[in-house]
């Protein structure tokens, strides 16, 4: 399968005079893969994308494709095609022109070129407007304008740059879930830039999250959602995001060590108590998912947590409960749609101590649990 | 008053008040613009001459038909249609080449653009001053630097096959950085995406200026074109200070013929004729580039 692996060594990117855009990052895209490069703007996930495609030179490090390096192979000989933000359409040509202008430049015959075209247009529903220019187009049909573009050249790689952007909430979900269908007919290795972390989540079968020009935690989806390698995942990825509270680790009374966070106290499962026993009576940062706050005792291993209504905001299927710890930050719950407590009540939540997850406040990566979970999947 | 009636009553007011406020220029535009040109449309229906400077006899269209008949004229014209179309073409492909050129530099971008508005920054008349100095047969500097290496003296203004083409050269001179400031505008203006998307599917250098940079520049380089045709149908001043319009009759500008049938010709009335077709001549053309901006938008 190693055919067309995208493979990136030690790849930086600096702009001078000394902007680090991409620091010595390390990545291999499967062949067939659904890459998501994921982060905030500025991360270096666009540049990372655009490098790959040839459009900016790789400052230091190796670029392969396959078993070749690729740094200094002209973008059109790379065989990758790349859907932009903004489409990136020729204004002047219709979108027949635009389809075929690839084509066209190549040297193919007429016929030929209309096929394709056509064959094209039919896969992403826009046959009947094959004779339109782009802005007599809708920002969702620029799109498929835009991406079939890319399909008609039967590259070994799409490269997605925000293709979603700039599209109502309505059609960019449309769209996702068009992409991943697009993906498994086409078997080919697509990497999908995004910033929204549902976009990420929904599509990718592996996520890329970077930050700062360096990638923080590669793995799949859910992977990477149970266990994030730092709080900055675990505070991009999902909404609202994990809860992050200042805590300690302590031995209690009998003897088991406790993470406390103001009046908040819950003891450690014994199993992970080798682990963190390098931590008693040090600084931690706790974190819990707002889905691992119940409000009844589900589970034997649940403990009580006393809790004070600030606010209730309705999402529909849930309610989000936004919570004071007594001597602490405000914690976010989710709760089901039928809960309801006045503001100001204090209340009972359930944490199952074996679904926390503790932080290095120093170095704000995670605190693995048990030996086995160290192996991260950085590769 | 109702409340529904009492918004009309100041808007009357508003409006009556913008009014007021735009009179002064209105005034000044109809004094110095409109009243000439009305003043022109109605002496050239009469024998209006300096020798006898009133609107007496009334000869109707007949300045009209003259002109169409006289063959001096037909020549000017001619010429002009050569000068506008050469000064046209040639300072586009100059200009087009340099924005070019210049898009693609770096560093020191300003330096350049203050040398190349030099020229344009200067009067018509100044130009064509230094221009007949240098060009000066015997005098010039232009025809010494060519003697040095080994070139004979030109007579560059005096002959009829040389004036007409030394004069499209000081145009160009003069005019070009015109078209290289607003084409290179139009060029930094581009979207950098198409350029990309061309280079990923291997588009050629040319084939990227044939297929994206010219489509792109369309709406500009045609208005650039017509302003510029505009102006270059008008060109005067040049004309009067290095050549008035000869040798013969080969720099002999419309503009420059009008003068010279009013203030050498004391035909006032004939003039005022001529005058009122290349009104209309640069008129169409400046219709034709409103409607064309406007089609843009």
């Amino acid at each position: 399968m190693a055919g067309n692996d995208i493979r990136l060594e030690h790849v930086s990117k600096v702009y001078p005079p000394d902007v680090k855009a991409v620091d010595q990052i390390d990545l291999t895209v499967r062949d067939g893969e659904l890459m998501i490069l994921l982060g905030p703007s500025g991360c270096g996930k666009s540049t990372t994308l655009r490098m790959i495609a040839g459009l900016e030179a790789v400052t230091a490090g190796d670029l392969y494709l396959g078993e070749h390096r690729i740094n200094d192979v002209d973008p059109k000989d790379r065989n990758l095609a790349i859907v932009f933000q903004n489409y990136a359409l020729f204004p002047h040509m219709t979108v027949a022109g635009n389809l075929g202008f690839g084509m066209r430049i190549r040297g193919h015959g007429r016929a030929e070129i209309e096929a394709k075209v056509r064959e094209t247009a039919a896969m992403l529903g826009i046959a009947e407007l094959l004779g339109r220019k782009p802005r007599e187009l809708s920002g969702g049909q620029r799109q498929r304008v835009a991406l079939g573009r890319a399909l008609i050249r039967d590259p070994v790689a799409y490269l997605l740059d925000e293709p979603l952007s700039n599209l109502d909430a309505k059609l960019r979900s449309t769209m996702r879930t068009e992409l991943i269908k697009l993906h498994r007919r086409l078997g080919r290795t697509i990497v999908h830039v995004t910033h929204d972390q549902v976009e990420a989540m929904t599509m990718g079968e592996r996520i890329c999250i970077m930050k700062d020009g360096r990638i923080v935690q590669v793995g799949a989806p859910m992977e990477v959602y149970r266990n994030p390698a730092s709080t900055f995942v675990a505070g991009f990825l999902a909404s609202p995001p994990m809860n992050l509270l200042d805590a300690q680790i302590e031995a209690g009374r009998d003897g088991r060590l406790r993470v406390v966070c103001g009046r908040l106290a819950l003891s450690l499962p014994s199993a992970d108590t080798g682990a963190y026993a390098a931590w008693r009576d040090r600084e931690v940062i706790l974190g819990i998912r707002p889905e691992d706050i119940h409000e009844h005792p589900m589970q034997p291993t649940m403990q009580p947590v006393e809790v004070q209504v600030v606010a209730l905001e309705a999402l529909g299927p849930e309610i989000i409960l936004v919570a004071g710890l007594p001597g602490a930050a405000e914690i976010s719950a989710r709760m089901g749609a039928s809960f309801a407590a006045p503001i100001g009540e204090v209340l009972r939540l359930y944490i199952d101590p074996a679904d926390i997850q503790l932080f290095d406040p120093t170095t704000t990566n995670a605190i693995p649990r048990r030996a086995q979970t160290v192996s991260s999947d950085a590769a | 008053m109702s409340a529904a009636l009492a918004t009309p009553a100041i808007e009357q007011q508003d409006r009556r008040f913008g009014y007021l406020m735009a009179a002064p220029s209105l005034l000044a535009l109809f004094l110095v613009i409109l009243f000439p040109i009305l003043f022109t449309l109605y002496t050239s229906a009469f024998d209006y001459t300096l020798i006898q400077p009133t609107h007496d006899v009334f000869v109707g269209l007949d300045h009209y038909t003259n002109a169409l008949d006289n063959a001096e004229f037909g020549q000017a014209l001619w010429v002009t249609l050569w000068f506008v179309g050469a000064v046209v073409i040639l300072e586009f492909v100059i200009g087009f080449t340099v924005a070019l050129m210049l898009n693609t530099v770096e560093r020191g971008k300003n330096v350049y653009y203050l040398i190349l508005l030099f020229p344009l920054l200067m009067n018509p008349v100044v130009v064509g001053l230094i221009w007949r100095m240098f060009l000066h047969p015997v005098l010039g500097i232009v025809n010494y630097l060519l003697s040095l290496v080994g070139i004979g003296a030109v007579n560059w203004l005096g002959d009829p096959q040389n004036a007409f083409w030394t004069l499209v050269m000081v145009d160009i001179w003069h005019q070009v950085s015109f078209m290289v400031v607003l084409l290179l505008a139009g060029l930094s203006a581009l979207p950098r995406e198409p350029y990309e998307a061309a280079r990923m599917e291997g588009a050629s250098t040319l084939q990227t200026f044939l297929h994206v940079t010219l489509p792109l520049m369309r709406p500009v380089i045609m208005v650039t074109l017509l302003i510029r045709l505009i102006f270059a149908v008008r060109t005067y001043d040049l004309i009067y200070i290095m050549t008035r319009g000869g040798p013969g009759q080969a720099t002999d500008l419309v503009s420059y013929f009008i003068y010279r049938q009013a203030f050498v010709g004391l035909n006032i009335g004939e003039a005022a004729a001529l005058s009122i077709i290349l009104l209309l001549i640069v008129l169409a053309l400046t219709v034709y580039l409103y409607r064309y901006m406007r089609s843009l938008a």
